[in-house]
């Protein structure tokens, strides 16, 4: 038995499958987006596209506002993430580093925030958005997701500050610097790993969220993509092509990110999720 | 009188944190105490401006008496209790695999980290496509094993269901197998040795060595899937609409159709608190276990 478990062919199954499972779907949508209509509606159904065509993704920009989706969730996903790494930092700081009493109480009130589930919170905030007039607009979507994000934000940046050794701080401050400065020239670029982890995280999580984003901002200029290419299907019609093809292009910034920065993205993953 | 560059540690820190607890009580707090101030109300917004009338537990009594509350919150029960474990054995299996000694490891990392980083609401559109009636692969699979009939997955409520089920396991493991692959890292080879050199087979490791002391992780793991599994909400909607007729329907939708299409805020509000309630429970479990833990 032990030969079977260390043996190659056993490993390569296990590594077959584990692929096959986690791209096949995206992969037979690739496939989906890629086949002329015609072919689509052919019975038996065809598994590798027989004729393959981009037609689809020129009707995705051209019959549906799909850049103009991209361009919102593009602009929602990034000031939150941006808000959220700004707010997060200077709470992570003051918890991993400077004279507190309760910190541990203090770190575990702002995790214990995203406990909270959201579908409860989206009734008061459709109410107070609605209220404020700000119902279709940006603010709708970045103050809530800014404040989403903040828990796993500040659990990254929180244990890479206490990996920052404490001396260099304090040789910056004997030197001279502020209490400031030596958290802008020392500090903050040592963080810089950890910053961009828990950023890219952030980005990730605004960029797929659908309920906020359904509920708040559903006129048909505020759409995130998410919300725009569920839209697409009608009462009766699903345009599948053009569904898929919008689906691939929407997918790509985010699997680019993960796949650049993999070994981050897990190692800020298990963080936010076994220390929370 | 120091300067304002070099303020005081303790004033340092109130600054510091103070935008956090801010956007924290702006986004979560005060949304919470206006949820239930509602919940006490009959708001509709709907039809012109109503005058805000209180109605003590009206919306309360209301809910409770209402047939497709019920109805919801069986589903939501339903999805959880077959999801979360569903997550975990197929998550676990995952883990297990991915913990083997590969050359390529970053090709199986990112197929592990894919479906997390897919929106909710494309696995439930990717899967409507799969389990489509007549030119999903789900059938054609059938059809080449040799069922006649196509299955009419996303028109019958309970293969509707099934389908929905299997959608979220997909989509949930692969963020159970990560944090179970970063518990099965923490343990020391030496134990394994240890159970080897006792002569343990590889069975009985897995069921005395490894299963003991991934429980912390799958503890946490299993939590955070049921607080997100009662709150099931993209996936169905972009799957069924909660169809046919409302047998898909969840308890997050159903407060969602309330508050957002027929902007009755009073009642809506009220289904939420008891979502609210659910939550809390869970979070306490989940407080009390840290605890042991700890």
């Amino acid at each position: 038995m032990n030969n079977l478990w260390t043996s190659g062919r056993l490993r390569l199954f296990a590594a077959g499958w584990i692929v096959f499972n986690g791209v096949f779907p995206v992969l037979w949508i690739l496939f989906t987006s890629l086949k002329p209509e015609a072919e689509l509606v052919q019975k038996p159904i065809t598994w590798w596209p027989h004729s393959p065509t981009l037609m689809h993704y020129q009707h995705a920009f051209t019959e549906q506002p799909l850049l103009h989706y991209l361009s919102n969730s593009l602009i929602v996903a990034s000031l939150s993430t941006v808000l959220s790494l700004l707010v997060a930092t200077g709470a992570a700081y003051a918890i991993a580093r400077l004279n507190l009493r309760y910190r541990q109480w203090i770190l575990t009130a702002i995790v214990a925030s995203s406990m909270f589930p959201l579908i409860a919170l989206l009734v008061p905030i459709f109410e107070i958005m609605r209220s404020l007039g700000l119902l279709n607009s940006y603010t709708a979507l970045i103050l809530p997701y800014t404040v989403l994000n903040l828990p796993v934000c500040t659990l990254v940046l929180v244990s890479f500050f206490q990996s920052i050794p404490r001396d260099l701080e304090n040789a910056a401050m004997i030197d001279g610097c502020s209490r400031f400065g030596a958290l802008w020239h020392v500090v903050i670029p040592l963080a810089a790993p950890g910053v961009f982890t828990a950023g890219i995280l952030a980005f990730v999580n605004a960029w797929d969220e659908f309920l906020l984003a359904l509920s708040l901002n559903a006129s048909a200029a505020m759409r995130t993509a998410p919300v725009g290419i569920a839209m697409y299907q009608g009462e009766y019609t699903f345009p599948w092509p053009l569904i898929s093809a919008a689906l691939i292009v929407t997918i790509i910034p985010v699997a680019l990110l993960i796949a650049l920065f993999q070994e981050r993205v897990i190692g800020g993953l298990t963080q936010g999720g076994l220390k929370g | 009188m120091k300067s304002w560059r070099d303020p005081s540690e303790k004033t340092l820190a109130l600054l510091l944190l103070a935008p956090a607890f801010f956007l924290i009580a702006l986004i979560v707090i005060y949304p919470v105490g206006k949820l239930i101030y509602t919940s006490f109300f009959d708001m509709q917004l709907s039809g012109g401006a109503r005058a805000l009338e209180f109605v003590g537990l009206r919306n309360f009594e209301d809910a409770l008496k209402d047939k497709e509350f019920w109805h919801a919150a069986r589903n939501t029960v339903l999805i959880t209790a077959v999801t979360v474990p569903g997550a975990l054995v197929v998550g676990l299996g995952l883990a297990l695999l991915a913990n083997l000694p590969f050359r390529f490891k970053w090709v199986v990392r990112l197929s592990l980290l894919l479906p997390w980083a897919l929106p909710l609401s494309f696995c439930g559109l990717i899967f409507a496509w799969f389990f489509h009636t007549d030119y999903g692969i789900v059938n054609d699979v059938f059809r080449m094993l040799g069922v006649r009939d196509p299955t009419m997955w996303l028109l019958d409520p309970s293969w509707a269901m099934a389908a929905i089920c299997l959608t979220i396991i997909w989509k949930t493991s692969s963020f159970m197998a990560l944090i179970l692959l970063a518990g099965l890292q923490m343990i020391p080879r030496s134990l394994y040795e240890a159970a080897q050199v006792d002569g343990a087979t590889r069975w009985q490791q897995f069921w005395q060595v490894t299963l003991p002391l991934l429980v912390p992780s799958i503890v946490v793991a299993l939590i955070f899937r049921t607080l997100t599994a009662l709150q099931t909400f993209d996936i169905p909607y972009t799957m069924t609409k909660g169809g046919p007729g409302s047998s898909t329907e969840t308890l997050a939708m159903l407060i969602h159709k309330t508050t957002i299409d027929y902007l009755d805020l009073g009642y809506g509000s009220a289904l939420a608190v008891f979502m609210f309630l659910m939550s809390m429970l869970v979070t306490a479990v989940y407080l009390r276990q840290i605890g042991k833990q700890a």
